[in-house]
């Protein structure tokens, strides 16, 4: 099995639209021997857990990669240098960044694409855009850079614009776009990184102002709070975005998307929170003890784990940080697992690490 | 279903009603709900005041050895498995702390016990050499007279899970006729309250003279009115809260911290020949099981020496082996899921490294209780995710452990050791100098003695003060006695 030939299958499931388990387990199976041949550190992976290609039935049994391997080990079925996107994580705790390494953007595109249009669009061909978040040139190894890209690429009307550059948001600007979208009485969207909004609530608390945007209009966060220094509840995060702007709640999508996959999940608006979030066909989420690696008991809180089989290159399936319970028709995101306090008197890793690494 | 307890001590303040914060606890499938008190500022300042007042009145009336025998019959009650107060302790905090039943039963006793009589005796001796300079002047050597005088209130802030850890200094303030107002931690709340209620039961008087109650850590505005009003407070935490306390704390106040600390074991070749080997494995399993590594003296790490009959890597095997038995006999205390995860993390971080470390090995399956991680000896000692991991590191010369560990001397404490008379002493030398204050036989890491010298520091003196009557107030009395010629 040659890469186009694997790129064509998995392009050929993302247009199939087949919800059913099979065609899933199908997928997943011939993405799984693919992987396990070609990506070295995957197959070392899969050998200390015991896994081969003999034993793996389903998708549900294929091993779940930890988030830290693509800090760790370099998982790429192709040579990693030929890459012709390579997303990296942040890497503010530790300094080393994970990295996923994309040798074709066909297939994380097609699958943006296809995803947001039913999500975010929902049918809708234009929309005039504002995004908060710098440009796939200022950050070209930022996932979410190159996402954004492609939404105003995309979906966006030709006078959609950014508003972030290197010394931030563009406030002054951004305000006076607002007044005249709501001038204009035509809908627009404004998408970005949570804590963007966060800032831009800042400015406008300052200048006493809020926005009534035009019918139709939608919001669109991403990202939470991780690693920022003001965290909002998400009900006031919510609350705070309908009132500056004037966009009703269930008008506030939040995607959740990892640098670690080549697809997205959205929930259906914000009303109520924490909501429901979901991904297309080709993702599936399952809820395991992180320990064991075992399903949780149904309804039960849990560490996520995606199979994405849109990340034809790296692995399909990858154990998270963050803590989730499924749902009828998804999951509750609850957080990221945070470093837990130490209990008792003595040190731990993390703390550790801090003293003497300053 | 759901048993609720109210924890903290107060001593009494007519008329005033108290506010009660539900902490909530679900451990070896049980749930309970423990209230503690929370006063306001006014009911705060009460306390203090009463407390003070009773510290003066009450404890520095009574001679130290009445005191020992105060502190001897409540430790006498808390041993009697037949008290209602130690029934209760047994049945409660296995819930709130989730470790296994057995285990803090043990504990409790083999803790307890440093707190006989005879030890809190040695622990006197230990600090003061004639216990009685906290009763009255007594000569020195030097001419002239000393006696040591305890604080009128001192303000304990508990930190952590370990069951009984507050005891330590709740005892030490005692035994210097101290008032004590103590915030409990809300990992677990109920043992010095516990502690509190008996003392006052074997002596009423003591009534007024110590309080426990809880507060929000980080509220600034109590802690500062507080530690204002306090002569010394004592500490327990991470450096950052430890720090965050200090700032509120006035230069006026003495302030004495236990940080986190850092401990770990060496095993020389001596205790791996193939019979002792085993012993060696076990006791080292102990230190590893005892609260699951959170005390501060629990091993992160086990230096093992080559050149024995068991090679440090075959160790890492045996040691597998007992944390095994140990673990059917008292099994780890059930995790969180963030406990859970961060331990998943930690194991897979390990795993990772082992792809191109081929000395690494890791014993011990996903799903088990423990994880032993051999590698070989690095220039940094990495710490262990706790809850039943542990390393183990081949070593060949002494000077190694030692330049390793001599990074982290403000973080060392105890250091268990398997060794032979002589290596003993030249360890315990090189150790002392890198910051190491604790050395202690393997499997006896966790029981401190009576006495100890926690964290290296001298802890009743500490508390006290010390008041002189120089030779020159002597003689000039003399000078203008009645008796004069």
């Amino acid at each position: 099995m040659t890469q186009k030939e694997i790129v064509k299958s998995v392009l050929d499931f993302i247009e199939s639209n087949d919800w059913s388990e099979e065609a899933f387990n199908h997928q997943a199976l011939h993405l799984f021997a693919y992987q396990y041949k070609h990506n070295m550190a995957f197959q070392t992976y899969c050998k200390k857990k015991g896994k081969t290609l003999r034993t793996v039935k389903t998708w549900r049994e294929i091993p779940a990669l930890p988030i830290k391997g693509f800090k760790e080990l370099t998982l790429s079925c192709e040579d990693p240098s030929q890459a012709e996107a390579v997303f990296m994580t942040s890497g503010t705790t530790s300094g080393v960044k994970g990295k996923h390494y994309h040798p074709t953007p066909e297939v994380y595109n097609q699958s943006m694409i296809i995803n947001f249009k039913e999500r975010f669009m929902k049918g809708q061909e234009k929309i005039r855009m504002g995004i908060l978040f710098p440009t796939e040139k200022e950050m070209p190894n930022s996932s979410l850079a190159h996402y954004l890209h492609l939404a105003k690429e995309n979906f966006g009307t030709a006078d959609s614009r950014y508003f972030v550059d290197e010394n931030g948001l563009q406030i002054e600007e951004l305000i006076k776009e607002l007044k005249e979208v709501q001038q204009s009485g035509k809908p627009y969207a404004l998408l970005g990184a949570t804590f963007s909004f966060v800032h831009l609530f800042e400015a406008l608390h300052e200048r006493q102002e809020s926005f009534q945007l035009p019918e139709g209009s939608k919001l669109f966060d991403t990202g939470g709070f991780k690693n920022q220094s003001k965290e909002l509840e998400l009900n006031d995060f919510y609350d705070q975005l309908s009132t500056y702007l004037g966009v009703d709640r269930s008008k506030c999508i939040n995607m959740y998307g990892m640098t670690e996959l080549s697809t997205q999940f959205y929930d259906s608006g914000n009303a109520i929170v924490p909501s429901i979030k979901s991904g297309p066909h080709w993702i599936r989420t399952r809820v395991v003890n992180p320990l064991t690696g075992g399903d949780v008991a149904d309804g039960e809180r849990g560490v996520l784990v995606h199979c994405d089989l849109a990340n034809f290159n790296s692995v399909t399936t990858i154990l998270t940080e963050d803590v989730g319970v499924i749902k009828d028709d998804g999951f509750l995101l609850l957080g990221r697992v945070q470093g837990t306090e130490a209990k008792g008197c003595s040190i731990a890793v993390d703390e550790l690490i801090k003293a003497t690494k300053g | 279903m759901s048993v609720e307890e109210i924890a903290g001590y107060l001593p009494t303040i007519e008329d005033e009603e108290i506010e009660y914060k539900t902490l909530s606890f679900t451990g070896n499938k049980e749930t309970i709900d423990l209230k503690v008190p929370i006063l306001t500022n006014e009911q705060m300042i009460k306390v203090t005041e009463k407390v003070k007042r009773a510290s003066k009145n009450k404890l520095k009336s009574k001679t130290v050895s009445e005191i020992v025998a105060i502190i001897d019959q409540t430790i006498e009650q808390l041993l009697d498995r037949n008290n209602s107060y130690r029934q209760k302790a047994e049945a409660l905090l296995p819930i709130i702390t989730g470790y296994d039943k057995e285990l803090v039963r043990l504990g409790l006793t083999s803790y307890l016990k440093t707190f006989r009589k005879q030890q809190l005796q040695r622990f006197l001796v230990e600090d003061f050499g004639n216990p009685i300079v906290l009763d009255d002047f007594q000569p020195r050597g030097k001419k002239g007279f000393s006696k040591a005088v305890g604080p009128d209130l001192t303000t304990h802030v508990w930190a952590g899970n370990v069951p009984g850890l507050p005891l330590w200094s709740l005892i030490s303030s005692l035994l210097v006729k101290s008032g004590s107002i103590g915030k409990v931690s809300s990992s677990e709340p109920l043992f010095a309250s516990l502690f509190a209620r008996v003392l006052v039961e074997v002596e009423p008087s003591l009534a007024d003279c110590l309080a426990v109650v809880w507060w929000k850590g980080g509220d600034m505005e109590r802690e500062k009115k507080l530690f204002h009003l306090a002569d010394v407070v004592v500490g327990y935490g991470s450096n950052s809260s430890l720090d965050s306390v200090r700032s509120r704390i006035p230069i006026t106040t003495r302030f004495l911290s236990f940080g986190h600390k850092l401990s770990f074991g060496i095993l020389s070749k001596a205790s791996l020949d193939s019979r002792k080997a085993w012993k060696t494995a076990h006791d080292a399993a102990f230190d590893v099981i005892r609260y699951d590594q959170q005390g501060c003296y629990s091993p992160h790490v086990f230096y093992v020496q080559q050149g024995g009959k068991v090679s440090p890597k075959e160790f890492a095997y045996y040691l597998a082996h007992e944390l095994e038995c140990f673990e059917k006999k008292y099994p780890r205390r059930e995790l969180t899921i963030e406990e859970a995860s961060s331990l998943a993390e930690w194991r897979q971080r390990e795993e990772f490294s082992s792809y191109t470390d081929m000395e690494k090995e890791i014993v011990g399956e996903e799903a088990s209780a423990w994880t032993v991680v051999y590698e070989n000896m690095s220039t940094e000692l990495t710490p262990s995710n706790l809850y039943r991991t542990i390393k183990v590191v081949g070593f060949e010369q002494f000077d190694e452990v030692i330049s390793v560990a001599s990074f982290y001397r403000s973080y060392l404490q105890t250091v268990g050791i398997a060794a032979t008379p002589s290596k003993l002493y030249q360890i315990a030398n090189l150790l002392g100098d890198i910051g190491v204050t604790r050395i202690t036989g393997l499997g006896s890491m966790t029981s401190p003695e009576a006495g100890w010298h926690h964290d290296g520091r001298l802890n009743l003196l500490d508390l006290v003060q010390m008041v002189d009557i120089e030779d020159s107030a002597e003689n000039y009395a003399e000078s203008l006695a009645p008796y004069l010629d």
